[in-house]
């Protein structure tokens, strides 16, 4: 029941983020200094196409008021029409987040798989060259930027070496799977699609390494921090008195409980890795919510940043839930606590 | 109550699986089919084409979308390739432009034996049910119809299945309108499978958004958003030349360096946004050819003339006369703009050649002497990003700050994104504004009108220039039949305006392309489309 009520309380506080992030990007949206209208119709429009724009969209309603429309839509499911695309907001985003969901998950997955082995063979060789490999590789990872990064993989491994394709998420000439969820990795596995499965695995390979190469250095860094805390304690010192194989003593004892604080980082990095998709994703021309959210920024499509905005403000308190939950499994303490 | 371990876990498993599925089914509009004939036979395009919203042609007027609808439908009459001197017969093989006192009446014999993609035949009925549509929707390119040619829904009749008659006022020109019918606005759509499409009163926009109804050479066989756009030829399709591949994919790849090396992979045929510096890379690359296209566009600084000094003629003339043009075209864009300092550019009947401006600093200097201004200070607003030839928008600026200081004038550059720009500017409250300007229609009239008529509040007035004289010049030179006549007309305003105008025209860019060396036919129309049916490979 404690759980039930945790996860009560999580829902009802993302709700109130959700009501306060509308409200303050609604009303940042709306003051700037600049003239959407101006930015969908062009240089050419008429004053009678103007004034019916600013109709369309309800700009020639009092703020508020707008804002009240606004809202009402979000609860009826509708979030707009997007002033750049002159589609729905909901539409547009169905079909763009699924590629950005999957490019984060890839390089969540390699920062994972990297960044923990890595930061265990780091503490446990302390002093010594492979400790020295992982710092200075994490350091280059937390310093080089996204978009130089990608440019130098794209060039060397879709350029010089022709080992990966150089951009988009399949073959020119492969046809996406049929849409069940929008991950072409997961369509193409539910549809038996193989050829598409082989050409959407290797189109995620390099923006998944570009865009993980930050979270996978600073996952790393962190289970290399936590296993030297975990390493000096009294326990561990007590597990090996008692004959235990060393493996199971870092990885049973040791790591398990480092393993906390890297979770937490590694849910922060998750929302960090949709946000920091943004240059990837257009480097590696890939379809998804970042290049959306820019292209809609930059001509001031405010039903469209609105949406982008909610979105985001959904998915990071999902991914801390995602990580109060996972301390559940891993620290008995906050089960019992 | 404590959770067991697997329960958190199914729990988690569960959240992510419902996190990955969206509410509505995304991707493709359409599934698309394989590629129309395999890669031999197919065209694959590499171009930027975040600006694509919809194929209808009612709708489009962005530079993706207006690039696809010209290959999928077919207009009453066109220009050719890149000659925008010579209108030529389409749908209509032939067209009469009669005074009938009042008003004009253009009459359009239609092509016998035209079909639709569908196998529907074209009929008059489809005409005007398109141009009626177009007025309906009232989208963006409408005003080409509602103010340019100041159509109405009764201006249009088909007197026959065969025969067209379009009346226009006497204030409109018959000239441009003809123009105005070569651009995708023109299209003549399928009446019997769009009636058949609509939804809730939407005269089918909804479905040609992302579909295709038209006689073209091309059909839209999908469009995967932001990721492809597959077109197929049109068996159907009874002008020329007939497609000459099976197919086109338009592949959307924003990054100009990717798609540099897509070309050299050979990954794509035809680049379409590269940079001076993408140029410069493939020059001497084994399978790879560089070539450019015209365009209409010009780039040019605005003098809001209602802040001074700018309502100084000798100010504006000063600040024209400093500038280095020939700096801007050869060493700033290598040769991707061309030296043009009229409001009509080059291609277009009405062209004036006269280039008199090229940093003459002493002679600046003492027109600001003669306007009693020694120390000028002005706000010089700038978009963001890369103008067009590529280079950036701040590198332009900054050499126009550097020529205006040598002769006694400081600016201050602000950058903006052009939205934001575009709004100070409408609004007059700009001082010094660089922007770029493309004609609506092939047609000087798309030029003259809106830098010289401050009532049509376009250029002219965003810089607050009120010539009532040479507005009402322009529009008669709008109205005028004769080539020869017209064209003097024109050569009279733009000399006027190239002097007392609130203008310094920059350049006029030329478009670049990266092409492999076995794609042939290639040709770029100033109109910023090509016709994809001509090329082959």
């Amino acid at each position: 029941m404690r759980f039930l009520g945790f996860l009560l309380k999580r829902v009802v506080g993302i709700a109130a983020v959700m009501i306060g992030v509308s409200v303050i990007t609604f009303a940042i949206s709306h003051v700037i200094p600049a003239d959407p209208v101006a930015a969908a119709l062009g240089d050419h429009a008429t004053d009678a196409q103007i004034a019916q724009f600013r109709t369309e969209y309800h700009l020639d309603r009092p703020l508020p008021e707008q804002y009240l429309i606004y809202a009402t839509g979000i609860l009826h499911g509708d979030l707009g029409k997007s002033i750049r695309t002159r589609r729905s907001v909901a539409d547009d985003l169905a079909d763009s987040f699924p590629a950005t969901l999957e490019l984060s998950f890839a390089a969540l997955l390699i920062s994972i798989v990297l960044g923990v082995p890595a930061g265990v063979w780091s503490a446990v060789s302390r002093g010594r060259v492979p400790d020295y490999v992982v710092r200075l590789l994490s350091l280059a990872g937390g310093s080089l930027p996204v978009f130089w990064l990608g440019l130098i993989v794209i060039g060397l491994f879709y350029y010089q070496l022709g080992w990966f394709p150089g951009g988009g998420r399949l073959d020119t000439f492969v046809p996406p799977p049929p849409t069940r969820t929008g991950l072409y990795v997961v369509d193409s596995i539910l549809a038996g699609d193989f050829e598409a499965l082989r050409s959407s695995l290797v189109h995620l390979v390099l923006p998944a390494v570009t865009l993980g190469y930050f979270s996978t250095a600073v996952v790393a860094r962190m289970t290399r921090s936590s296993m030297l805390d975990v390493l000096s304690q009294d326990y561990m010192r007590t597990a090996r008195a008692k004959g235990l194989a060393e493996r199971l003593v870092i990885f049973r004892h040791g790591l398990r409980n480092a393993l906390i604080p890297t979770v937490t980082i590694i849910g922060l990095t998750f929302g960090s890795l949709l946000s920091g998709a943004v240059l990837t994703e257009t480097i590696f021309s890939w379809p998804g919510l970042g290049r959306y959210a820019t292209a809609s920024a930059v001509s001031l499509d405010f039903p469209a940043v609105l949406g982008v905005t909610l979105l985001a403000a959904i998915v990071y308190p999902v991914a801390n839930l995602a990580v109060d939950i996972a301390y559940y499994w891993l620290d008995p303490r906050i089960q019992h606590g | 109550m404590s959770f067991g371990r697997t329960s958190v876990l199914l729990f988690i498993a569960l959240l992510i699986a419902a996190a990955c599925t969206p509410a509505a089914a995304p991707g493709a509009s359409t599934q698309p089919s394989p590629s129309a004939g395999g890669a031999a036979s197919t065209l694959v395009w590499y171009a930027d084409t975040s600006d694509l919203i919809s194929f209808d042609p009612a709708v489009a007027y962005e530079f993706t979308g207006v690039l696809l609808a010209h290959n999928a439908y077919e207009t009453l009459v066109k220009f050719e390739g890149a000659d925008l001197s010579t209108i030529k017969p389409a749908l209509a093989q032939s067209w009469d432009i009669k005074d009938s006192g009042s008003q004009w009446d253009v009459t359009f014999k239609l092509r016998s034996g035209a079909k639709f993609a569908s196998g529907n035949a074209i009929t008059a009925d489809d005409v005007v049910y398109s141009f009626q549509r177009v007025l309906k929707l009232n989208k963006s390119p409408a005003f080409l119809f509602t103010d340019i040619a100041q159509l109405k829904d009764s201006s249009i009749k088909a007197t026959d299945p065969s025969t067209v008659v379009i009346s226009l006022p006497k204030t409109a020109s018959p000239q441009g309108f003809l123009a105005v019918l070569t651009f995708t606005i023109g299209s003549v759509v399928d009446s019997k499978d769009v009636k058949a499409r609509e939804t809730g009163g939407d005269s089918g926009s909804g479905y040609l958004l992302d579909h295709s109804s038209g006689s073209g050479a091309f059909v839209i066989d999908h469009w995967t958003k932001n990721s492809e756009v597959q077109l197929k030829a049109n068996p159907q399709y009874g002008g020329s030349p007939k497609p000459a591949l099976g197919g086109v994919l338009v592949k959307h790849v924003p990054e100009s360096t990717n798609q540099q090396f897509a070309l050299e992979k050979g990954d794509a045929d035809i680049a379409r946004n590269l940079g001076a510096q993408q140029i410069a890379a493939l020059q001497g690359k084994p399978g790879v050819v560089t070539t450019t296209g015209n365009s209409l566009q010009l780039v040019y600084v605005g003098m809001n003339v209602t802040v001074k000094p700018l309502d100084n003629v000798n100010v504006r003339e000063a600040l024209r006369t400093a500038i280095d043009y020939d700096g801007i075209v050869k060493d700033l864009f290598k040769g991707g703009a061309k030296k043009v300092q009229d409001i009509v550019p080059a291609g277009l009947a009405g062209y004036n050649e006269s280039t008199p401006f090229q940093a003459d600093v002493n002679k600046a200097k003492s027109l600001l002497q003669q306007a009693g201004q020694t120390a000028v200070t002005l706000e010089l607003l700038v978009p963001t990003g890369p103008a067009p030839g590529g280079v950036a928008w701040a590198d332009l600026a900054a050499k126009l700050q550097s020529d205006w200081k040598n002769i006694g004038v400081t600016v201050n550059i602000k950058q903006t994104t052009q939205a934001e720009l575009l709004g100070t500017y409408r609004a007059q409250k700009g001082q010094l504004v660089m922007i770029l300007w493309g004609p609506d229609f092939p047609d000087p009239d798309a030029n003259v009108g809106p830098f010289t008529d401050y009532a049509a509040k376009s250029i002219a007035f965003r810089n607050g220039w009120d010539d009532k004289t040479i507005a009402a010049k322009g529009r008669d030179a709008a109205l005028i039949t004769d080539t020869a006549k017209r064209s003097a007309a024109y050569k009279d305003i733009t000399d006027y305006v190239l002097h007392n105008g609130p203008y310094a025209v920059l350049y006029q860019p030329t478009e670049p392309f990266g092409l492999r060396s076995n794609v042939k036919g290639f040709a770029w129309s100033p109109m910023d489309w090509t016709d994809f049916a001509a090329i082959s490979k």
